[in-house]
């Protein structure tokens, strides 16, 4: 037997969970798959960023990440609050609009369409840039339009490190901090058009050194700002602060022993087809690396920031937070998962059990645990009150004809053998585990389909679904 | 003793008996292998100079960088090996936790290479972690490396089986000892050692010592990180144990305390977890027996280590005038004035404006006329007495006025009769409009 995963479950999620009556009929209402928010929770989380920033005396904007889960709920509570929001497609900003955010409060973000800039600056939305080409379009539309000047900050990327070499995964985003020179001409150069902000950040990393690093170098381009008659005032140091998925750090760590062990061939599989998650058996050695987000976490969310301005500037040899604060910068930061966490909840159907496989009515796609890595065990949600079980393992298949369909290729453990009609709650599931196709949860545009015949003179067209081979092309009469 | 290279004096470290008095144990007499007299400091110059000294003359030929993936001694050792024969040290790693040994590295003409964090949002079809990509790099033939590759590198078991094994043995008059404890980092030692052992003495019991999964111990493997050694061999051990930052600090604090041996917690932690072994067996026995750990390192790298988690240790007696005998009383009396009235108290009366935030901050804009000395100074300057005199009236200011009342308050409990705080700080400052500078 292998070793449970226990999800952490706190507050309204934990209660809501434990009420199998209410779950049930919801889900008998309004099928499986079924994905429940809670919007109060995310006030509460912006509370505890909220916390981080008073304990450092720094003042800016916690924006939310929209990307992390389309609701609309989340997003109209968040309006409620003192939080901005992060958007990153035309679509998301629309909505956070439309939700009651005021442009003050919403930074675009994001590889950005034209429409999507002329939105932005029209409505007077912070401006998160990630090239120079793009500020130069901004202030194109800017003055073609004669709109006011639009506020920008510029996201930097490819960060030198002081002392050691932190080296740092090739980023597509961001001016490489090397040509900060053109930077500051197109800023000279527009600035009827473009009012400077500041600089910012977002890598995709749990490491630390590397977010000091980049921090660091902001704090640096700040500077040269200065140097150029610029007055930024902010400095955004994006997201990736992570969840702790987990309420219990021994399980993990057995977990990921025995994961090695059954690579190793020490055991029997704990995953399907013997899935390695990256590590491999090389000569009894094990190489590669576990490929998965690191589930249990102890310093994660607002901790994880705190930890980051409580570390040392390796060129200033002062806490990063201090140095925010002495140079009377604004900090913006962009969470999107940590906003989220105990924010949600995915409830799948059990439909059939067959031995070890459970099929579900839900698929990989509507609880993303293995696109993002997340490794977690759901909690059983029995129709009926039965009798204690003996702990059951399964593999959760489903509802799509396709091998690959698995809602997670660890096999999974359950209090109990499940029946058919039993759901499966995957807890915690708010951050980019819910419903997340990434076009939709970014509210892009997905592919429209035109069925194309040729009729009359020349090729006619027609929305894919109104197709019908018979529909008004004879001639009659 | 005379040596015409300094590389002569790696091995034939000595074997040292730890005092019954200080373990307790009756029937066992437990030796320290001192590998802390390694001239670099480390049972790592073993296998550094054993991996290296066939190689480099042919390296320096070909302008070759040595590299090695190393967060501690077997770098330490390489960097001064390298620099001795004018090749360049490079270590790549992600382990490399202790601030002292990155510095050591950095003074010995290192380049240390940080690997990546994990990705925040995973790419599943990433196959290749960043460390696999870098062995692909540095292992390729002309690649312009010399990689030792400790972790998969046989001469580095070789180098205890010739060295350290035999010499324990000698010391023992002939003999193996019935219990021999390592901990396992690269392996290397460990096996080495136990083949030469056996080899001599099948009955010997080995001990292998890991760390626990979520702690953390300079220079040993957690249960996991073992099978990513290619030189882990399960078979050598006897039994595999973990040992808890805990105990490896009890252990060192032993050692450097009691027994005069200047252990890191490496070694710290094969003493401790020794000890807690062999007393399981200790009153069992009806005759003598004897046990050997290695001692791997030297503690002076990890005073850092020490101080986050034993920060006891490290008291300091109170120092005069600090922050934090500051009473609530003395709080209250601290004076503060609000943006306004400072701007017409510096009018009128000229004070000294002292500016706490860092000089870089300071540098971007500040006070006009101010000067600049960081609060960390300010403190320091502060234990030796008041920095000026009783007739110069004094402003401190800080970003948000909070810090700066408090050295208010203190200069005016050492008796300062006129220092003032800026209520709000610069940034109320700024925010009321007032002029900030840039010179």
């Amino acid at each position: 037997m292998a070793s449970y995963l226990q999800p952490r479950v706190e507050g309204d999620l934990r209660s809501i969970l434990e009420n199998r009556a209410l779950l049930h009929q919801v889900a008998d209402a309004l099928g499986s798959p079924l994905n429940v928010v809670l919007p109060d929770q995310l006030a509460r989380n912006v509370q505890g960023f909220r916390d981080v920033y008073r304990a450092h005396r720094l003042s800016g904007g916690i924006f939310f990440a929209h990307k992390a889960n389309r609701s609309r709920a989340l997003v109209r509570a968040l309006a409620a609050t003192d939080a901005g929001i992060d958007v990153a497609s035309l679509g998301e900003l629309q909505h956070a609009l439309g939700a009651g955010f005021t442009p003050g409060r919403i930074m675009a973000t994001g590889p950005k369409s034209r429409a999507y800039l002329w939105l932005a600056a029209r409505t007077g939305v912070t401006v998160n840039a990630d090239s120079t080409s793009e500020l130069i379009e901004l202030a194109g539309i800017v003055s073609a339009y004669g709109l006011p000047r639009v506020p920008v900050m510029a996201r930097l990327s490819g960060f030198a490190s002081a002392g050691t070499n932190v080296m740092t995964r090739t980023s597509r985003f961001g001016i490489p901090v090397s040509r900060l020179d053109t930077l500051w001409a197109v800023l000279d150069k527009h600035q009827d058009q473009l009012d400077f902000l500041g600089v910012a950040y977002h890598l995709d990393t749990v490491g630390l050194p590397e977010k000091a690093t980049a921090l660091d170098g902001c704090l640096h381009a700040m500077d040269e700002a200065h140097q150029h008659g610029l007055r930024p005032r902010a400095i955004d140091l994006g997201g990736g602060f992570g969840v702790n998925y987990l309420a219990d750090g021994s399980q993990w760590e057995a977990w990921t022993s025995e994961l090695t062990g059954a690579v190793l061939g020490k055991r029997s599989a704990v995953t399907w087809n013997g899935h390695g998650y990256g590590l491999r058996n090389e000569g009894g050695t094990v190489r590669g690396t576990l490929g998965v987000y690191p589930a249990h976490r102890t310093t994660a969310g607002p901790a994880y920031l705190d930890r980051l301005l409580s570390t040392e500037s390796v060129t200033q040899r002062r806490g990063l937070g201090s140095l925010l604060l002495d140079s009377l910068y604004d900090l913006h930061v962009e969470p999107g998962r940590a906003l989220l966490d105990q924010c949600g909840a995915v409830l799948l159907r059990v439909e059939e059990v067959r031995d070890d496989l459970v099929r579900v009515a839900g698929n990989s796609g509507d609880v993303a645990l293995e696109q993002h890595g997340v490794l977690m065990d759901p909690i059983l949600v029995p129709r009926s009150a039965r009798v204690a079980d003996e702990p059951a393992e399964a593999y959760l298949m489903g509802n799509l004809c396709l091998e690959a369909d698995l809602i997670t290729r660890r096999k999974v453990l359950l209090p109990g053998v499940p029946r058919p009609g039993d759901l499966l709650a995957f807890a915690n599931t708010g951050g980019y585990l819910m419903d997340f196709s990434a076009g939709h949860a970014l509210m892009q545009p997905t592919a429209r389909t035109v069925a194309a015949y040729r009729g009359g003179d020349g090729w006619r067209w027609c929305l894919d679904e109104q197709y019908w081979p018979v529909a008004g092309r004879e001639e009659t009469g | 003793m005379r040596y015409d290279s300094v590389t002569d004096v790696i091995g034939d470290t000595p074997l040292v008996r730890i005092d019954a008095a200080v373990h307790g144990l009756r029937n066992i007499d437990l030796y320290a292998k001192m590998e802390l007299f390694n001239p670099f400091g480390s049972v790592k110059d073993r296998a550094a100079w054993t991996m290296v000294r066939h190689r480099l003359a042919g390296a320096a030929e070909r302008g070759e960088t040595v590299v090695e993936l190393s967060s501690g001694n077997t770098a330490k050792a390489l960097a001064v090996i390298a620099g001795m024969h004018g090749l360049p040290f490079r270590s790549v790693t992600n382990r490399m936790k202790v601030p002292e040994i990155k510095d050591l590295l950095l003074l010995l003409g290192a380049q240390i290479d940080e690997l990546p964090g994990r990705s925040e949002c995973l790419d599943p079809t990433d196959t290749d972690d960043p460390l696999t990509r870098m062995y692909h790099t540095v292992s390729a033939d002309g690649g312009g490396y010399l990689h030792t590759d400790q972790y998969f590198n046989d001469l580095n078991v070789q180098a205890h089986r010739h060295g350290t094994g035999p010499e324990i043995i000698a010391d023992l008059d002939g003999r193996a000892p019935d219990y021999f404890i390592a901990c396992v980092g690269t392996a290397g030692s460990s096996t080495g050692v136990a083949r030469v052992l056996r080899e001599h003495d099948p009955a010997v019991t080995v001990v292998g010592l890991v760390a626990g999964k979520s702690d953390f111990i300079p220079g040993i493997r957690d249960i996991d990180e073992v099978h990513e050694v290619g030189l882990f061999d399960p078979g050598v051990y006897d039994t595999i144990e973990a040992v808890s930052s805990d105990e490896a600090i009890d252990g060192l604090l032993t050692l450097v305390r009691r027994c005069g041996t200047l252990a890191g917690p490496t070694g710290g932690g094969a003493y401790q977890g020794a000890v807690r072994y062999l007393r399981r067996l200790d009153a069992g026995l009806t005759e003598r027996r004897t046990a050997v750990f290695i001692v791997c390192d030297r503690v002076e790298s990890y005073m850092s280590y020490l101080r986050e988690r034993r920060p006891e240790l490290f008291q300091q007696p109170a120092r005069a005038h600090s922050l934090r005998t500051l009473t609530g009383g003395d709080l209250a009396a601290a004076r503060t004035l609000d943006v306004a009235d400072a701007q017409e108290w510096i009018a009128k009366e000229n004070p000294l404006v002292v500016d706490l935030r860092s000089p870089f901050a300071y540098r971007a804009l500040h006070i006009d006329r101010s000067i600049n000395i960081v609060d960390d100074l300010f403190g320091e300057m502060l234990h030796g007495g008041l920095p000026f005199g009783r007739s110069q009236p004094v402003l401190l200011v800080c970003p948000v006025g909070e810090k700066s009342a408090r050295y208010a308050a203190l200069l005016t409990r050492m008796g300062h009769p006129d220092v003032r705080s800026l209520d709000g700080g610069v940034i109320a400052w700024r925010d009321a409009g007032a002029d900030l500078v840039r010179d």
